[in-house]
């Protein structure tokens, strides 16, 4: 494990985020996603999301990556540092080859055409999808979609890896290779922040995690302890 | 790439950026030609000269006005300038249009319209209507992500222009002076049209006061709408994720 720096490579000061929603039953026409959020994430560390569905995970790693600014609050990214989110499906020219897709994505993270280039091929041979590599990503299940745009980000280099339920999907042969791929990335200096509810998989690839629940941080700490809390939550829910 | 699978989509691919703008001529070729019997002289020649560039503008300015809310897939996961999607539409608009203009050179050249050296007029000209274009088309992608009824305005906005600008009439022959005047100077579709009539058909250097006049205007909008997208991008990510 490389050493983690004393300096936060991204801080999060009391971030909330709502939006105007049309919906008569929400309270004042807002929805509050997240509640006045505070959180340190250091270089090379592997941070664990958990929480119910619709409590603010995938929201949390957008404010994370830059895509959405908080309503109030602060986040500081280190100076130069790049992150990038990973999800299933979302952001794909449906009409076009997985090859172009993936050209896309490499390029849309940062990279040259000729980097996205030479990517290509291992992205193919790593994704193991073969002549549907060629094909339109429109024809493709979504076990093969998260094949491809998980391949695509964990080839391409970011600083911040943000990677939201991708490894939910996907057969267990691949499920098994791409936990393993993350295994080596996390061992390098790469800083994760993986979002999931499947436990166990929370439980073997993060040594910290905070459980989030209807927009606040219920807990931060230790993987075993936080996962322990929840598991007791949800039996009682 | 998005060109590629465009095409591949339809039976008749590529042949449609051609295809499409022509049917539109050939509707209105048939109505005011065939029924109204316009006596507008060349009236084909005239009609194409007008009616293609503006089709130009519709469809870029119509299409990228909803991009950034198209892409808000691509939007939610990564942090791009948001410029980048109405960009890529009037990209797309470009290429399929210099095809148009190919095609429009053809039947000018048919019909004894011989280029001359004033034919050079047509690069300025081009480049303001396509600062107009990218103008247009930033403060579209922006407002509709605000609002996306704004969209409603839009093609309303667009039918406007086609009835007003002359294109199946001619400014200049209104039979009022100061209305053809009044015309050209608040209509910049209108005062653009008539600066491709006046080139291709009538051999005339366009007047460049006007010229330079649009390209403050619009350059001005350009400047303003990229400085919004850019200040609010966030903003709009988030209008676009939760719309």
């Amino acid at each position: 494990m490389s050493d983690i720096s004393k300096n936060p490579i991204l801080k999060l000061e009391d971030v909330s985020l709502s939006y105007r929603s049309n919906n008569p039953d929400v309270t004042d026409g807002t929805h509050q996603v997240l509640d006045s959020i505070s959180l340190d994430l250091y270089e090379g560390e592997t941070l664990g999301v958990i929480g119910s569905n619709g409590c603010g995970k995938t929201t949390i790693l957008r404010i994370m990556a830059g895509i959405l600014a908080p309503s109030s609050g602060n986040v500081t990214r280190r100076r130069g540092t790049s992150a990038a989110l990973l999800s299933i499906g979302l952001g794909f020219k449906p009409n076009a080859s997985g090859r172009s897709n993936a050209m896309l994505a490499a390029m849309l993270q940062g990279a040259t055409k000729g980097q996205a280039e030479s990517y290509l091929e291992e992205i193919k041979e790593f994704s193991e999808l073969g002549i549907a590599f060629e094909e339109p990503v429109k024809t493709y299940s979504s076990g093969m979609m998260s094949r491809l745009g998980f391949t695509t980000a964990l080839k391409t280099h970011v600083d911040i890896l943000l990677i939201d339920e991708v490894l939910s999907v996907g057969d267990a042969h691949f499920k098994q290779k791409a936990e393993k791929a993350i295994k080596e990335r996390i061992s390098g200096s790469q800083t994760v922040v993986f979002v999931s509810h499947v436990s166990s998989q929370v439980q073997e690839l993060c040594e910290r995690v905070i459980w989030l629940n209807q927009g606040i941080v219920a807990e931060d700490g230790g993987a075993s302890e936080v996962l322990h809390t929840y598991a007791k939550h949800i039996r009682i829910a | 790439m998005a060109l590629q699978s465009e095409a591949s989509r339809y039976y008749f691919g590529y042949f449609w950026w051609i295809l499409e703008p022509l049917l539109f001529v050939a509707v209105f070729y048939l109505v005011f030609s065939v029924f109204l019997k316009t006596r507008q002289e060349d009236f084909l020649v005239f009609l194409m000269c007008g009616k293609l560039p503006f089709i130009w503008f519709s469809k870029s300015v119509s299409q990228a006005s909803g991009s950034i809310m198209a892409n808000a897939g691509l939007i939610g996961r990564i942090d791009i300038p948001k410029t980048m999607f109405p960009m890529a539409i009037i990209q797309e608009g470009l290429y399929k249009q210099s095809m148009v203009f190919l095609l429009l050179f053809g039947v000018l050249f048919v019909y004894g319209y011989t280029p001359s050296l004033l034919w050079l007029w047509l690069i300025p000209i081009m480049a303001v209507y396509y600062l107009m274009i990218v103008a247009c088309s930033f403060a579209g992608a922006f407002l509709v992500c605000f609002m996306r009824d704004f969209t409603m305005f839009i093609s309303l906005g667009m039918m406007f222009l086609m009835f007003t600008s002359g294109i199946f009439w001619d400014v200049r022959e209104i039979g009022s002076p100061a209305m053809t005047d009044a015309i050209l100077t608040y209509n910049p579709m209108a005062f653009i049209l008539d600066a491709f009539r006046q080139v291709l058909m009538y051999n005339v250097t366009p007047n460049l006061l006007g010229l330079s006049l649009n390209v403050v205007a619009f350059g001005l909008l350009l400047a303003c709408m990229i400085f919004l997208i850019r200040k609010n991008s966030q903003l709009l990510a988030l209008k676009s994720l939760t719309a």
